[in-house]
């Protein structure tokens, strides 16, 4: 306890820390440590950004993911192209359910991936392409290739539209093109979490550099993913990049030229990308969070004890926080809708932002009694899937609500009492009413009879 | 000589009023007992489905309040529609065990509203044997109304509606017919406006007790308009009807469930025709009295013609420019059984909407159905106004019993009501010189037929042509004499089959009526002992105990009230059937593939899905079984989605061994009925997964669920609970094997529990004393 409250001092009194304390705990697996110097550059940014780095070689057999139930970490980095079983703990199986415990994933494959990668990478939703298959682009290549044209450079144009996780600048027109050398990926057409991150040029394929082609190549031009991301379900990240290179040192100091057009670039793009990426797939970036619902009739404060009632006229106010710098900062956006759902959306509507920076709808209940939902999807590449439902029922009006006296029934109101008053009227003509004596006789004659 | 007779007289009523008094006593104690059955065999407890609807509707009137209960919006049934309580339920019975439990509570007697609720059937059935036995006083004679009492009392097509714990409309619904009828009858005897008014009233409290009500408001009518065909027109029919009428119309609409129903709804449209014909004929009976009798006689003809004609026209009009609404479905289904089945499956999937059979009316009436034709011949014999009237209902219920299971309950009581007037004509015959005699305890209640007959025929007030013709006969047959042997031997042939009858009415309600339908018990065969099914409440409890407050829990409709009454859950259908087309959504989340539910049950934010399943026991009410017509329900609003060919197999056969229809065997109720069961091997020597209930093999028997995952099963697997999984249990869609471009080697792991180390492939090695080539 005492350590922890010292550590937390020490943290804040420290450099501004980019990511939340708990979720600094990376894991880092490598094929050898000789990554980790390759690769410095990269580490020593996460780690600048707070990131607690833990280095493991893949096949260690002490790994261990996670302890009397808990996470060690929250994040895992893949560096170990080839290896074709983690050791300990870890499995593909293992690495599967982290994800689905919530765990963010960045790996880098290469050429020459292991089956390890593959399994993973298909439990994701893309593949790797076959061994030895590498990304070729004849037209594309950096001067510094030694002739089989796999040390591509892809413009950042083909980075995928979604700042938050790219971010802003390095998508423009004059931002260097980034360099890649290693295999292609595939992604899975049917799976909608899939994020194609970044993609080869037009003029590339995939293939072994050393064989003939002779069949169809797996992955061509366009097609031919480079990074590919998946936000699950649960907003887990999962990022897989063909190639080790793009993180290493080499491609975050050098120079690149296109060999064919000569347009030369001091520095590749890879430094930039490379940390938006690990910004975004570590939760620095795009992620949303609800912080408040509130809903209450308008005029009122507090939600109805049982229900609203049909045509009553609601306020719906949802408080969307986004994390920046690693606080929570109310979020701006102005497609964010509501839904008002009783199977199919009976009320659908942009949420405003207020002054206090929470979201907020007014409208009419419909004339429809039922069970409803509040309901915000927000759904958008780069951020967390937003979702939040609540729950109200919506009741008929109740036997005091109704109008008592409505202008369409005047007929009725006018008859009933105008039969009231004739039946007064006749009985006390009636009670008070005397014969003429002729009558009387007439009565009597009746009585003889 | 002047005081003896009297003093007589008054010995003779006084004795009379105390028997009937002892026997309807007796009638009332004998019928609540004998419907205790099911409360000492198993427990106080709500029976079967509506009940429990019933119930829970009773317990939240006396804890909220009536005009909370009025505006109950109950948003646990019928997910995501919600239903007003208040506005959709009769709340006769409500009322009335609310009111009971009022009362009780004002004195002190603090009784818990369910036991309220369990014996108010059994109580309410003494009340229906006395308006029966004044209903056929009224007709007939008090001996007769005796009979009629103590049949009513025992009689099993009126118990099984009413035996403790079914706590139904009909309950209290058949005292209020027979009131009805009874101050009806009265006031058509009458024709005072007491007596009629009195009739609305009792009226009021059947259409607020159950939606029976427009029998009555049909048969009145009908009764009315018999008797002016028959030229049985008076003042007091006039006058009868027309305060009847109008106070009965004012009071039905009342009831928020009717509403406008009677000026609306062609069910009701007879008693206004029947009301504007009695009118005009009124006035030409006026018109009588002022113009010349051949001049009137065509008017009348012609003018009842037109008036008829015109009503008739009206009618038709109104319905086809919509202002009313044309017959229900459900009263279709009464003139044209097989029209349910064609056009609204859902009214022909309960069974109790199915014909009777032969066999039923003799199992639910024994000897009564025998002497019933006997009573109505005596009727039509000696026909007065108000026998015109037991005659139409008699023949009207039979019409309805024969249509309709469930509708046996109404004929029951006009059986009860006619042959207890066959065996008191039998032994006015066969008892007539004994009457005198006086003979032993064994024929009292035979005895005191007469002396009640002899007090009523003098305290009869106008009835005087059926009694005076009743007499000669009796005379007549006096004259030529039956011999005291034949006599006793008739009689003792009477009172055997009286005594079968009560023998049989026990069997049956111990045997066919008594349970409850939610506990189960059988015998076992081996050693005799019996054995109790309590899956139902263990699975219900489960839900209530384990399951989130909100969770919203799919079943078929015949569950939903037991589920809400039982777990207290929301539940997507209900047996309060108002809405075909969620329930053929739910038929069709049943019948279809695993994946196309799991849209269908997303959609509709399912929780759990609840199924019954009856292949371990043999128990044959459960839900694979009824799953033919949650296939024909889904299919009538969804008929592209599901066709109910598909589910048989070529030869037109439903089965569910390996030979079964393949949409069968792979929809949501097959799976969810039969997952694991396969591995089950119900006995040493028989094949696993055999179902007994159908006597098969099931046909598939390896399968995996991926939408949904079991949740509790029951001891004896009668109720089977499914969880469905929420969309991010399915975090990532991954590749599978199989859908892979390249595909995947066949890595052997070298991991075992000693090894851990893993695998890296070209790992760097250090070679000692040798230099990188370069």
């Amino acid at each position: 306890m005492m350590w922890k409250t010292l550590l937390l001092a020490v943290l804040a009194i420290g450099h501004c820390q980019a990511v939340l304390d708990t979720d600094a705990n990376t894991l880092v697996l490598l094929d050898n440590l000789a990554i980790r110097e390759t690769h410095s550059i990269f580490f020593k940014s996460l780690q600048d950004r707070g990131f607690k780095l833990t280095y493991k070689l893949a096949d260690d057999s002490s790994l261990l993911l996670s302890k009397y139930g808990e996470y060690l970490y929250k994040n895992v980095i893949i560096f170990a192209p080839s290896v074709e079983e983690f050791g300990g703990d870890v499995s593909v199986e293992r690495l599967a359910q982290f994800v689905d415990d919530g765990g963010n994933v960045l790996v880098a494959g290469s050429e020459k991936s292991g089956d390890a990668l593959r399994e993973f990478a298909s439990e994701c939703g893309f593949e790797l392409d076959e061994e030895n298959a590498a990304v070729i682009d004849h037209l594309h290549y950096d001067v510094s290739d030694a002739g089989e044209h796999t040390t591509i450079l892809t413009s950042a144009k083909n980075l995928i539209q979604a700042d938050t996780i790219v971010g802003k600048a390095n998508r423009l027109a004059d931002a260097a093109p980034l360099l890649y050398r290693g295999t292609g990926l595939i992604a899975d057409k049917e799976n909608p979490l899939v994020l194609k991150l970044l993609t080869a040029e037009s003029t590339a394929y995939s293939y072994n550099p050393e064989a003939s082609v002779s069949d169809y190549p797996h992955a061509v031009g366009r097609g031919t993913l480079l990074i590919a991301a998946l936000q699950a379900r649960n907003n887990a990240r999962v990022v897989f990049s063909g190639s080790l290179l793009f993180f290493s040192d080499e491609s975050f100091t050098t120079a690149v030229q296109y060999a064919q057009s000569g347009v030369f670039h001091k520095l590749a793009g890879n430094r930039d990308v490379a940390e938006s990426i690990s910004k975004w797939v570590f939760g620095e970036t795009g992620r949303l969070r609800v912080a408040s619902v509130q809903h209450h009739k308008e005029g009122e404060l507090l939600p109805p004890d049982q229900a609203y009632t049909i045509t009553d006229p609601v306020v719906y106010t949802i408080g969307i926080e986004e994390l920046v710098q690693g606080e929570w900062r109310a979020f701006k956006a102005s497609d964010i809708q509501l839904e008002f759902v009783r199977i199919d959306p009976f009320v659908r509507t942009y949420l405003k932002q207020t002054n206090s920076g929470a979201y907020q709808a007014k409208f009419k209940i419909p004339d429809v009694y039922g069970v409803y939902q509040f309901k915000v999807d927000y759904d958008r590449v780069g951020y967390t899937h937003l979702y939040s439902t609540t729950q109200v029922s919506v009741r008929p009006l109740e036997h005091t609500q109704y109008e008592r006296f409505i202008p369409s029934a005047f007929p009725y109101y006018t008859s009933a009492f105008s039969m009231m008053i004739g039946v007064f009227v006749f009985s006390f003509v009636f009670l008070h009413f005397k014969d003429e004596p002729v009558g009387r006789a007439a009565n009597q004659d009746k009585k003889s009879q | 000589m002047n005081r003896t007779p009297k003093m007589l007289n008054s010995k003779v009523a006084g004795y009379s009023s105390l028997i009937t008094f002892a026997i309807l006593l007796i009638a009332w104690l004998a019928g609540f007992s004998s419907r205790l059955f099911a409360v000492i065999r198993f427990e106080s407890i709500i029976h079967e489905f509506d009940p429990w609807f019933n119930y829970r509707a009773t317990a939240y009137m006396v804890q909220n309040g009536w005009y909370n209960f009025l505006n109950w919006f109950d948003e646990r049934a019928w997910y995501p529609l919600g239903r007003i309580v208040g506005g959709t339920v009769y709340p006769g019975l409500m009322i009335t065990s609310g009111g009971i439990h009022w009362l009780l509570h004002v004195l002190n007697i603090p009784v818990h509203i369910r036991d309220i609720c369990v014996f108010l059937a059994p109580i309410f059935s003494g009340l229906t044997s006395i308006s029966t036995y004044l209903l056929t006083k009224e007709l007939w004679s008090a001996g007769a109304g005796l009979f009629a009492a103590s049949f009513i009392a025992i009689v099993p097509g009126y118990i099984s509606r009413s035996v403790a714990g079914s706590y139904d409309n009909e309950g209290i619904a058949i005292f209020a017919l027979q009131f009805t009828y009874f101050l009806w009858v009265r006031s058509v005897k009458t024709g005072s406006v007491f007596w009629s008014a009195a009739a609305a009233l009792s009226y009021f409290y059947m259409v607020s007790a159950w939606g029976g009500y427009v029998f009555i408001i049909n048969l009145i009518p009908l009764h009315v308009f018999v008797l002016l065909i028959m030229g049985r027109y008076s003042p007091r029919l006039l006058t009868s009807y027309s305060t009847f009428y109008i106070l009965g119309l004012l009071f039905s609409m009342q009831i928020p469930f009717v509403g406008f129903q009677p000026i609306r709804t062609s069910e009701h449209m007879a008693a206004l025709g029947v009301f504007v014909l009695l009118m005009a004929v009124a006035t030409l009976r006026h018109l009588q009295s002022v113009l010349s009798r051949n001049e009137f006689r065509k008017l009348f003809i012609v003018g009842g013609l037109l008036v008829g004609v015109g009503v008739f026209v009206a009618v038709v009009v109104l319905t086809m420019l919509g202002v009313v609404a044309p017959w229900s479905g459900r009263f279709y289904s009464l003139w044209d059984t097989g029209y349910a089945k064609i056009h609204i499956p859902i009214i022909a999937s309960v069974s109790e909407h199915q014909p009777t059979t032969w066999f039923s009316f003799f199992f639910d009436l024994h000897i009564l159905v025998c002497a019933f034709p006997v009573g109505v011949w005596y009727c039509i014999k000696q026909i007065n106004d108000e026998r015109v009237f037991v005659v139409l209902y008699a023949i009207s219920a039979v019409y309805f019993a024969g249509v309709m299971v469930r509708l046996m309950l109404t004929l029951t009581p006009v059986v009860c009501m006619l042959a207890g007037v066959a065996f008191s004509g039998l032994l006015d015959v066969f008892l007539q010189e004994d009457s005198s005699k006086r003979m032993g305890t064994a024929v009292s209640s035979a005895t005191e037929v007469d002396e009640a007959e002899d007090s009523i025929e003098k305290k009869t007030l106008y009835d005087k042509a059926g009694k005076l013709k009743h007499r000669t006969k009796h005379d007549a047959q006096q004259d030529t004499g039956i011999s005291s042997n034949l006599k006793s031997i008739v009689i003792l042939a009477v009172l055997m089959l009286l005594m079968m009858f009560a023998v049989h009415c026990t069997w049956v309600t111990s045997n066919a009526y008594s349970s409850p339908s939610i506990v189960l018990a059988f015998h076992n065969s081996q050693d005799g002992s019996r054995n109790i099914l309590d899956d139902f409440r263990e699975a219900y409890y489960w839900l209530s105990q384990n399951t989130a407050d909100d969770a919203r829990v799919m079943s078929w409709w015949d569950y939903g009230y037991q589920i809400a009454g039982m777990a207290n859950r929301t539940t997507l259908v209900d047996n309060n059937t108002w809405n075909n087309s969620h329930i053929a959504l739910v038929g069709k989340a049943m019948s279809s593939t695993e994946e196309k539910s799991y849209e269908i049950m997303t959609s509709l934010d399912v929780d759990y899905v609840l199924v019954i399943f009856g292949g371990v026991i043999g128990y044959s009410g459960d839900d694979i079984n009824k799953f033919l017509w949650m296939v024909r329900i889904a299919e009538g609003e969804h008929p592209k989605d599901i066709k109910e060919s598909d589910y048989f197999t070529d030869r037109g056969e439903f089965r569910v061994d390996a030979e079964g229809a393949p949409a069968l065997l792979n929809c949501l109720m097959y799976k969810l009925s039969y997952y694991r069961f396969g591995e089950l091997k119900l006995d040493y020597r028989g094949p696993s997964g055999y179902d007994r209930t159908r006597n098969a093999v099931i046909g598939n028997k390896d399968f995996d669920l991926t939408y949904l995952e079991e949740a509790y099963t029951t001891e004896h697997w009668l109720v089977r609970i499914y969880r469905v999984k929420k969309p991010h249990e399915f975090n990532r869609p991954s590749l599978k094997t199989k859908e892979r471009t390249i595909p995947p080697a066949n890595f052997i792991s070298r991991k075992n529990s000693k090894r851990r180390k893993g695998y890296i492939r070209n790992r760097p090695v250090v070679v000692k004393g040798k230099r990188t080539l370069k």
